[in-house]
């Protein structure tokens, strides 16, 4: 191109060799709209496919969801929560609920739901087989399992320090265990509400009894886990010499290897059923009612034994797997009456945090 | 290639200053150059020269006026469509490319055939004495080399006019001589019209075609070297551009082309430039130290009495304060001799010049 | 804009070639009200508003717990404690490699060690000094014998957030160190100085605003800090990222949880504006690649020398060790239980947990160049773009940096759950809130590195006839590009790792790496856990030391300021 008279050519404009800022940044617009266009897709689902939150730990769930999956052909998109953590997204997701399920977990975070109004009610066909305490009377969760809690302590530190395994809620008040003990912050775990309600039980739900039994126990506990068996591995690994679980949590624990005992209180200990509810508001709601039908049934609980998942049925059907049966033997377990758990879980709860744990 | 000229219309810039309120950084300029011509904008820092370079330049904003290129308002017309070559007083070489990519770079933008500039590159190169130098860095450089880079860049592209902004301020005093020259030869050679940007009075009156003096936003007087220097308008460019001794004078007599003035006592005849000058107004006359003849009291009549307060030898001239009646007069006498050293504190005569003086009127 | 201009049409022709830049702005302030200010209102809101109305009754409820003004307490004590030690240790470790003439093995030891606390991923030093310290641990029962030694409170709180940030603290004085030049120290020799005093009088008070700086960064890292206390700190020390998270999580307290959050903002704040009349104002040192002439004299003397070497050394052993045993519980089937050798974790990670690996990295390789561009643009706008709202862009642009991980996590799951805006479950959510949270670190190098390039180079790229597209992309994006790659760098680094904000915002959808690492860990599945983290610092190493090669090679390398800006994030 020649130049004259010193002035330059004057630049074609539409020729660019290279994107300028402009285009470019139109181009990233487009990214974006793409990530956000394709993130919204993702999440919604097919017709033969649900969403969940489970309180049950993966390594059980999965198993689980996945033979319903072989069975029925619905996929069970779910993530996994502790209880506390849980109900808080779903009623924080109230009004845009995305899950259709609320599968697991102990019935006390259930009942606490019911009060926020997250839950749709429904009475699967095994409803009407079930003992009063294992379905809402409304309908607004049904069982899928029961689950005891026990006393687990570590063998090596019984041995070190001449214990015999506790067999009494006095036991592990014993200085011994001072600073020993870790157990469930009621904050956020099912396992913790109703480890104290089983207290407040065995004291005739006498509350200044069962706090003042709750502070002696206090000075004896190292740590309050965020979840119900975070506790088990350090119980495991003797880095604490015992605590109180779900006995899923304890025999999981038991069968990794650690050298851990169990053992159950003659005063009693209290057990937890295991619900699941639909939610209000579900997108894929007969889809979810299929898996409630089945969790609640024989089709999902027969299959325990086989993945050695130590929770007790509680489609009365179905036979407690033979070992499991053996742990349980002797055992003083009594049930957590859930309305009135359900009607005074917050205000315990709320005493517990303000009185107990400092 | 051909020149242009360039016209500055009533030019005025204007800002907020913060705690003064408005503020005119050029105050109503208007200049013509001529095409080819290389004009310098002189003046203090703060007198507002830089400013109308940008404006002319583009980069800044007149808040009125007008300017143009050739024929062209430019005005309203951004700095890249101007067709100008900025010569910037910190070079700014893009310091990520090389020399030949810092040259090619307006031409790149031209989208100009990759054949075609290099043959371009390689010559203005050439031109500026760096042959040799495409694949060096930036800070491979020394200052000098990098001034030429900056004005090879500018030049390349072929601009129908180019800016100075104070280039030579960077580099040592030898090397400032050295450069100005070559810019200059340079500006011939190529005839592009050319304006420059300095407060070094020496080298705008080395350079120039004309210069521009400009104070407080101001144009204060335009011209050639020799007119400013031989007959500034004012105290100030008086002041500024070399040397000056100020002496109050009163016009005695007025004559036809010229008129007799009264300095400190001494009668003189002065050539007239400025007219309606009266019998008795009073004028500043205005001497270069140079102009004034020092002899020793006792050696001659006739002339201004004053004492020498100091004397400082040059090797090439000496350079004497006098004091005279109050006033320090300084006197430069050139070539000086082992005998005409004058002691500071003898008393002396100054001859005021025939053809030395210049008036200014009063007021 | 100008008034009096006689020529209204020139005013508008100027605005006409310059479209690129007031839509870019345009669009990075919609971007910003959405993504920064909106969210924090609506938290402000939901903490503050009941029914419409300002209501500080549960705010004051919330005040009114021991437990949370306990947390307040601890979270200030121990960011105070954390930025003095971790200074301290940062500043022994800059020293060191500044002024103790080491040799390179050395050098890459300590450059090893520190960085590997700074690209892993939360809780990996928790776990190792739950190993090391409980009451069977390694170190205090094995080796040393104690028995019952407690593991969970400020102690062991304090040592693992030290030894998690101490690397910031020395990536911010190591250039600070070193810009302190020779020359001064030969100076002071020269005028008969010992050794100490030297260092007392000279070097320590010159090297104070980077270490008043480095004491800030720690202690805002400390406050905003949620893994590790999660871990370690127990029921005794409770500090407010986790009492805010629990209460949330715990309780479904989405507004007490709001309220904790504001409760963090205000040690926050005070610390960011600290910071800003700190550094901001021209503290920055800038590497000019011109090194003074080497001193001559040796500051230390030998014996010293010996002495902080070996403190160095121990300390870069000690977390080799921690990570050490890292990968030993990732290869054996259970820690603690079952020592035989398996790669079953791995297995798992790449089976099960294959959908975390592959979000996080779609999530993260999406959000870095974005986060990269929108950084660049940020920090040019900041530097030239027109005078009006310049700053407010600066410090909007900081706020989602300096606020704690849970609060914004928080603000976004409050903003986005309900209509107008609904993004929770996507991944956008998570992407938004990566790059709002960690551009900073590149806004704050573009910035610096613009602030070095003289406006004159873009008006000679415009005398030369080119327009101010092609200007930003010949000459000043080139000049940028170590901004550019640093911010990307830090985005990469931080998405890998980062857990407190995300923790709020993962989904059935998507789901992350770091939230899979503590659900391992409270499921007590530590062998995944521990394969997981291994898997992250291994990614983040080969894709940093990419990231390093590709800035060593730029034109204007500065090579030392890239890490700088990496680090000081």
């Amino acid at each position: 191109m020649e130049t004259c008279e010193g002035r330059p050519v004057p630049i074609d404009r539409m020729r660019v060799r290279r994107l300028p800022p402009m285009f470019r940044w139109q181009r990233n617009m487009a990214i974006v709209l793409m990530a956000i266009v394709s993130g919204w897709l993702i999440p919604a689902t097919a017709a033969d496919s649900i969403n969940a939150y489970s309180i049950w730990p993966e390594n059980w769930a999965r198993p689980m969801l996945q033979e319903f999956e072989a069975a029925t052909g619905i996929k069970v998109n779910f993530l996994r929560f502790s209880s506390g953590e849980a109900l808080a997204r779903v009623i924080a997701e109230k009004n845009n609920p995305k899950i259709d399920v609320l599968f697991g977990g102990p019935v006390e975070t259930f009942a606490a739901g019911i009060k926020e109004g997250i839950f749709e009610p429904y009475k699967p066909p095994a409803a009407t087989v079930l003992p009063a305490r294992f379905r809402e009377a409304d309908g607004y969760w049904t069982a899928i399992a029961d689950d005891p809690l026990v006393f687990m302590t570590n063998q090596k530190f019984l041995t070190e320090n001449k214990l015999s395994p506790p067999t009494s809620w006095d036991d592990l008040i014993n200085p011994a265990y001072k600073n020993t003990l870790q157990m469930a912050d009621a904050r956020t775990s099912g396992t913790a509400v109703t480890r104290i309600f089983s207290v407040l039980e065995v004291n005739g739900r006498d509350e200044e009894k069962a706090f003042a039994y709750l502070r002696k126990l206090r000075a004896n506990v190292q740590l309050y886990t965020k979840s119900g068996g975070g506790g088990t591995l350090p119980v495991g690994l003797g880095q604490a010499a015992g605590g109180i679980f779900f006995i899923v949590d304890a025999l999981d624990t038991k069968a990794k290897g650690y050298d851990v005992v169990i053992s159950f209180p003659k005063e009693g200990i209290g057990t937890s059923a295991e619900a699941i509810a639909l939610i209000k508001g579900a997108k894929n709601a007969d889809a979810g009612k299929k898996l409630i039908d089945w969790a609640t049934s024989p089709a999902m609980q027969g299959l325990f034994a086989k993945y050695k998942i130590n929770f007790v049925p509680a489609h009365p059907d179905v036979k407690t797997e033979a070992s499991l049966a053996d742990v349980l033997r002797g055992a003083k377990i009594f049930a957590i009456d859930d309305a009135f758990a359900g009607a005074n879980r917050k205000r315990i709860v709320d005493r517990w945090v303000a009185e107990i744990l400092p | 290639m051909s020149s242009l000229a360039i016209r500055l219309e009533h030019v005025s810039a204007q800002f907020q200053h913060r705690v003064q309120g408005a503020v005119a950084a050029v105050h109503d300029v208007s200049l013509e150059v001529q095409p080819s011509e290389l004009i310098t904008l002189l003046g203090p820092s703060g007198c507002g020269k830089t400013t109308t370079l940008r404006m002319i330049a583009g980069f800044q904003e007149p808040t009125s006026g007008r300017i143009l290129i050739g024929d062209r308002d430019v005005t309203g017309i951004e700095a890249n469509d101007r067709g100008i070559g900025f010569v910037f007083q910190n070079y700014a070489l893009f310091p990520h490319l090389t020399v030949f990519e810092n040259v090619a770079y307006g031409l790149r933008v031209q989208r100009q055939q990759a054949s075609h500039i290099a043959v371009a590159v390689s010559e203005v190169l050439a031109l500026v004495g760096l042959a040799g130098f495409e694949r060096q860095m930036p800070h491979q450089l020394s200052g000098g080399e990098q001034q030429r880079v900056a004005l090879a860049r500018a030049i390349v592209i072929r601009p129908g006019v180019l800016l100075f902004d104070e280039p030579l301020s960077n580099l040592d005093a030898k090397l400032r001589v050295q450069m100005r020259g070559e810019i200059r030869s340079l500006q011939k050679k190529l005839g592009i019209t050319t304006i420059y940007v300095t407060h070094d009075q020496g080298e705008a009156m080395a350079i120039s075609d004309r210069i521009a003096v400009m104070r407080n936003g101001a144009i204060a007087q335009i011209g050639d070297a020799e007119q400013l220097y031989r007959r500034p308008a004012s105290v100030f460019v008086a002041r500024f551009i070399g040397h000056a001794n100020l002496l109050p004078a009163s016009v005695t007599r007025v004559g036809v082309g010229n008129v007799e003035l009264d300095i400190g006592g001494e009668r003189c005849i002065v050539a007239v430039q400025c007219g309606d000058l009266r019998p008795g107004q009073a004028a500043t006359a205005v001497i270069r130290p140079e102009a004034l003849g020092i002899v020793e009291a006792g050696k001659t009549d006739g002339g201004l009495i004053g004492r020498v307060t100091s004397c400082t030898y040059l090797g090439d001239k000496c350079e004497y304060v006098v004091d005279l009646a109050g006033a320090a007069l300084e006197v430069t006498k050139a070539n000086p001799q082992p005998s005409d050293r004058i002691v500071p504190g003898t008393v002396v005569r100054l001859n005021l010049p025939a053809a030395g003086i210049h008036l200014l009127p009063e007021g | 804009m100008r008034l009096g201009s006689q020529n209204p049409v020139q005013v508008r022709r100027r605005r006409l070639a310059d479209p690129a830049l007031g839509v870019t702005r345009a669009a990075l302030w919609f971007l910003l009200a959405l993504f920064v200010i909106y969210p924090l209102l609506r938290m402000l809101s939901a903490a503050f508003l009941e029914d419409g109305r300002l209501s500080l009754a549960v705010f004051f409820a919330i005040l009114a717990k021991p437990s949370h003004r306990a947390a307040f307490i601890n979270s200030l004590l121990l960011g105070a404690l954390v930025g003095l030690f971790g200074t301290a240790l940062g500043f022994l470790f800059a020293f060191t490699v500044a002024r103790g003439s080491l040799r390179p093995r050395w050098v890459r030891l300590i450059d090893a060690a520190t960085l590997l606390p700074l690209i892993s991923p939360p809780f990996t030093t928790s776990i190792s000094f739950i190993f090391s310290f409980g009451p069977r641990g390694l170190i205090t029962y094995d080796l040393l014998g104690l028995k019952g030694s407690n593991v969970y409170g400020l102690a062991s709180t304090l040592g693992a957030e030290v030894l998690t940030y101490f690397p910031i603290a020395y990536l911010t004085l190591r250039p600070v160190l070193s810009g302190i030049g020779g020359n001064l120290e030969e100076m002071a020799f020269s005028l008969g100085s010992r050794r100490f005093n030297v260092f007392r009088t000279v070097t320590l008070p010159l090297a104070v605003p980077g270490l008043a700086n480095a004491f800030l960064l720690l202690f805002a890292a400390s406050l905003a800090d949620f893994a590790t206390p999660l871990i370690l700190a127990g029921n005794v020390f409770p500090v407010l990222p986790t009492e805010a998270y629990l209460q949330i999580t715990g309780l479904f307290d989405l507004k007490g949880g709001a309220i904790l959050s504001v409760l963090l903002l205000v040690p926050a704040a005070i610390v960011y504006l600290l910071q800003r009349a700190w550094v901001a104002r021209g503290h920055y040192v800038t590497v000019t690649g011109k090194a003074g002439p080497q001193s001559a004299v040796r500051s230390v003397t030998p014996t010293a020398r010996t002495m902080l070497l070996a403190a160095c050394a121990a300390v870069a052993l000690f977390i080799l060790y921690l990570y050490a045993l890292l990968v030993f519980a990732s290869l054996v089937a259970a820690f603690g239980a079952d020592h035989a050798w398996t790669l079953r974790h791995y297995q798992v990670i790449f089976t099960e947990g294959r959908k975390a690996i592959i979000d996080t990295l779609i999530i993260t390789f999406i959000g870095m160049p974005l986060g990269g561009l929108y950084g660049v643009l940020v920090g040019y706008l900041v530097v030239r773009g027109p005078a009006r709202g310049r700053a407010a862009m600066e410090v909007v642009s900081m706020i989602n940096y300096a606020l704690p991980g849970t609060i914004v996590g928080i603000a976004y799951l409050i903003a986005f759950n309900d209509p107008p805006v609904v993004l929770t479950g996507t991944a956008l959510i998570i992407i938004a809130c990566y790059v709002f949270r960690y551009s900073p670190a590149g806004i704050r190098t573009t910035i610096a590195l613009l602030q070095q390039i003289d406006k004159s180079l873009e008006e000679a790229s415009r005398s030369l006839g080119a327009k101010s597209a092609t200007t930003f992309r010949r000459v000043t994006l080139p000049l940028v590009m170590p901004a550019f790659l640093a911010g990307v760098g830090v985005l990469f680094i931080r998405s890998m790792t980062a857990i407190s904000a995300t923790i709020f915002l993962v989904s059935i959808g998507w789901s992350l790496i770091t939230v899979r690492i503590l659900e391992n860990m409270t499921e007590l599945s530590l062998g995944p856990a521990a394969a997981f983290s291994v898997f992250v610092i291994a990614v983040v190493m080969v894709v940093m030391g990419l990231l390093n090669a590709a800035v060593r090679r730029l034109p204007t390398a500065t090579g030392e300021q890239m890490q700088w800006g990496i680090g000081g994030g």
